[in-house]
């Protein structure tokens, strides 16, 4: 046996030298390690940020032109002009069939054609004739003289006028800019109209309409159930197996990737009970099946900080165990509850996944009318555009998705704001 | 005349209103006449308990009658002497019941087949019949159960105690929603996948290295899942966690250990921004600019086969995507180690850097570990990413450059294409599903087993 103390095995007895070289030498080692290290944290956080700006400011930078319109100024001589119409005629009771019978995309072709020479009609975009005979139709008195119209132009020469086109259409717009006719302005028809083949008349609505309707389902179901599951398990659930599988599901489904949900709704709803695909009715219930676990943690969490002197003081006067939930607990933990589900409404609109699975990947170009209707989301339009080849979905697409993460942003600052303004410190 | 269900069922609602008031109007009554002690309960929840009478069964009949109204419809239109003269073939028959179907209800304004038009008037009909059956069956019931509450009102019945036990039964039936859902998954996936693999033996789908499914052919050799496995793994659990390990892990390290409290409280919240954007803004953002920039850079340095639908650019954004998660599972574990343990070791001598390095991330690493478990179960179930940037060749490559594909991507690609839903091609995504399901449930449960045990030894 080894009776040594155990220290004079291990303890130099003389004091370390720490103005020594070596012992100085070690220490700015040591030192040059620790900023390091702490260079390290910092490159760490930093990069994460940039990589959010980088993908902020691309989307921006791409999509921000998809807000304007270039237009080009169409002057139509109706005198000369191929037309067929006179004021009379609209203004009579034939007025609807004259104009749904006339040749408006004949007459737009001529014009650019007379006034900016051949080829110029593919200058004008597909649904630049709606708009001439929308004026006409408001003012037919136009039809005796000249008139120049403002019309959208083609997507390509939309796409030149904005700095990234082909060589042809650079040279139509620099031509154009000679003459002084070319023009960008706001592009209105991107968040009022409806998804379209040609990118010069794509617009948001449709999508933001069905997303509406979907998260409105998701709402009026994922809300209530998600509250009274939560009030359920924390305020009157037995210690049993029961409540313990009930609590594994939660949240093992809180953790269970969104396609599989797409794969339930395929399944169940869509083959099994034969609902409409891609409606927002089947889009809603998936989501909502997704959102209600959401709903439920934030709500126990909320539930769980409202303290117990509450509902000791309610149950002292007399009031039932119903009565302490719904009068004094609810109302308290709201704010908790509704935090937490503007933060899953927000996850569910920006899904897009299990969408896919139950059809709502279809082209779409008007907005749906009610919950059955086939509809798309913003999301999809989005996965949607991207797919398409032709420039001008590019910016269109960067613009869906400013306009989406402008609502994802809005949601999370209002919860942030119910946090901060109406939750209780207790 | 027909009744719209949403009209039906305002008017439903509105008839339980009148209920709940007329119970309260009773009760209210009884209180003025025999003294307010003698009323048990507050005469609202007489009204609750008239309105819950008059309400509950004609919802609940409503719920079964539409669930059955389409097949009384169908056999109704079949008796009428029209229906002779249709196809006994069964595909063609219901083509042009579904269609005659459509047309009445307004979905559809003619026809493809012409002998659909014959069927719209018999449709008509009969859905009105069932429609105006219902309404007033459901009607009948309301009024029923209204007057049965209604006159079992008493000053000392227990009405709250009664409409209390609903309440409970509500909340009970919410919460069965949940475990509802998880057998709904479990049921869909085994059912679908047991059919698939009738076709398919499981080994041959678990280990064959070819993967090329097709609709009609159920050749056990196309259906070799592995290189889908690769690529999942490739991206999720590889390229993606180089990613948002080391930075996620360091950032919650710099935000908890060296920032100053102000740089916390902005740059928190702004990496949590990195974790609400949209999978699909991410997959555009890898598709545009990472993955022809990747490609590029692989070409500069001369690697074969680089593809504009890369490994690398899919997973290097889904690790940007999982750094917020990395970093906020980390960040709680670090803080759970007890202050004593860090103060011990500053107090020894040590530097910032080496307690974190020697003392805090062993003492944390257990929910590190549980974290970043927690984060690959996250990224091999993500899909739009793989969808917009991977690819869908499923080549076995360990090269990052090359295109490869994953089980979400080609779940998506089975499902999305036009054809019957019983082939061996549909059938197979829900093999996939129920792969994913598995291993990402598996994942989840170690990951917290992980966690917890860890959390107790500190508590």
């Amino acid at each position: 046996m080894n009776n040594e103390p155990a220290s004079d095995r291990f303890v130099d007895p003389t004091p370390t030298d720490w103005n020594s070289a070596e012992m100085q030498a070690r220490i700015r080692k040591r030192y040059a390690s620790e900023r390091r290290f702490k260079f390290l944290g910092l490159t760490a956080v930093v990069a994460s940020a940039a990589f959010l700006a980088f993908l902020l400011l691309v989307m921006l930078g791409n999509g921000i032109g998809g807000f304007s319109q270039t237009r080009i100024a169409l002057p139509i001589d109706f005198e000369t002009a191929p037309i067929g119409l006179d004021p009379d005629l609209i203004r009579s009771g034939s007025g609807e069939a004259a104009l749904a019978g006339a040749d408006f995309r004949g007459l737009v072709d001529y014009a650019a054609t007379e006034a900016y020479g051949p080829g110029a009609d593919a200058w004008f975009s597909g649904g630049a004739w709606e708009i001439v005979r929308a004026r006409i139709a408001a003012d037919p008195d136009i039809l005796l003289g000249k008139a120049t119209f403002d019309l959208p132009a083609a997507s390509d020469i939309d796409v030149a006028n904005k700095g990234d086109g082909g060589a042809v259409s650079e040279r139509a717009v620099a031509d154009l800019e000679r003459r002084g006719v070319i023009s960008k302005s706001f592009n209105s028809a991107f968040l009022t109209g409806g998804d379209a083949t040609d990118p010069a008349l794509a617009g948001i609505w449709g999508a933001l309409k069905g997303s509406l309707l979907t998260m409105a389902v998701t709402l009026a179901l994922a809300f209530p159930i998600g509250v009274l599951a939560s009030l359920y398990l924390e305020e009157y659930a037995p210690q049993n197996r029961w409540t313990d599988i009930i609590e594994v599901s939660i949240n093992n489904l809180a953790a269970v990737p969104s396609i599989i949900f797409g794969l339930l709704a395929l399944a169940v709803f869509i083959n099994f009970f034969g609902m409409p695909t891609s409606s927002p009715l089947v889009g809603g219930l998936t989501l909502a099946l997704m959102t209600m676990p959401v709903i439920v943690i934030a709500g126990r969490n909320a539930i769980k900080s409202v303290p117990p002197s509450i509902r000791d003081a309610a149950l002292g006067v007399g009031a039932s165990r119903v009565q302490v939930v719904f009068h004094h607990v609810l109302p308290l933990a709201l704010p908790g509850i509704l935090t937490g589900t503007i933060i899953g409404m927000a996850r569910a609109l920006g899904e897009t996944a299990p969408l896919l699975l139950i059809g709502m990947r279809a082209f779409i170009a008007d907005p749906p009318a009610g919950l059955s209707d086939a509809a798309t989301v913003l999301p999809m339009q989005i996965f949607l555009w991207s797919d398409e080849v032709d420039k001008g979905f590019v910016e269109k697409t960067s613009a869906a998705i400013i306009v989406l993460l402008v609502v994802l942003l809005t949601m999370n600052a209002l919860a942030v704001y119910f946090r901060n303004r109406f939750e209780k410190r207790w | 005349m027909t009744i719209s269900g949403p009209a039906l069922l305002f008017l439903v609602l509105g008839l339980g209103l009148v209920g709940w008031l007329t119970g309260r109007a009773r009760a209210r009554a009884f209180a003025t006449s025999q003294g307010r002690q003698a009323l048990h309960s507050l005469p609202s929840y007489h009204g609750w308990y008239v309105a819950l009478w008059a309400i509950v069964p004609p919802l609940v009949f409503l719920a079964v009658w539409t669930a059955l109204s389409p097949g009384l419809v169908t056999e109704a239109v079949l008796s009428t002497p029209a229906a002779q003269g249709l196809p006994a073939d069964g595909f063609s028959r219901s083509a042009i019941l579904g269609e005659a179907r459509s047309i009445a209800l307004g979905q559809l304004d003619a026809g493809f087949n012409p002998q659909a038009q014959a069927f719209v008037a018999p449709y008509r009909e009969a859905m009105a019949h069932y429609s105006m059956l219902g309404a007033v069956a459901a009607l009948l019931l309301l009024f029923a159960g209204w007057a049965f509450g209604y006159t079992r009102l008493k000053a000392n019945f227990r009405a709250r105690t009664r409409v209390e036990r609903v309440v409970m039964a509500l909340l009970l039936i919410a919460s069965l929603i949940a475990i509802l859902t998880t057998i709904g998954i479990v049921l869909s996936l085994v059912f679908e996948s047991a059919r698939f693999f009738g076709m398919v033996s499981p080994i041959a789908f678990l280990t064959g290295t070819n993967w090329n499914p097709s609709s009609g052919n159920v050749d056990p050799d196309l259906f070799g899942a592995i290189p889908l496995f690769w690529g999942t793994i490739l991206i999720g659990a590889i390229i993606a966690m180089l990613v948002a390990i080391p930075l996620g892990l360091m950032s919650a390290i710099y935000l908890t250990q060296y920032a100053h409290s102000n740089v916390r409280a902005w740059m928190k919240p702004i990496l949590e921004i990195l974790a609400g954007v949209p999978t699909v803004v991410y997959g555009y953002f890898a598709a545009l600019t990472v993955a022809p920039a990747l490609r590029d850079f692989a070409v500069m340095i001369g690697i074969p086969q680089a593809s504009s639908e890369s490994a690398m650019a899919a997973g290097i954004v889904m690790g940007v995507m999982i750094i917020p998660f990395v970093s906020s599972m980390a960040d709680d574990s670090i803080n759970a180690v007890p202050q004593s343990m860090r103060d011990g070791s500053l107090a020894m001598g040590s530097t910032k850097s080496e307690t974190i390095k020697q003392v805090i991330l062993p003492a944390a690493l257990p929910g590190v570990v549980g974290g970043v478990l927690l984060a690959v179960s996250r990224a091999i179930g993500e899909t739009m990413i793989v969808v917009m940037a991977a690819g869908l060749s499923a080549n076995m490559t360990a090269n990052p450059f090359a295109s490869v594909t994953t089980v979400t991507a080609q779940i998506v690609k089975l499902l999305t294409g036009d054809q019957e839903f019983d082939s061996a091609k549909t059938l197979a995504a829900f093999a996939l599903g129920l792969v994913l399901f598995i291993v990402t449930l598996l994942l989840n449960i170690v990951a917290l087993r992980v966690v917890k045990k860890y959390r107790e030894a500190y508590e």
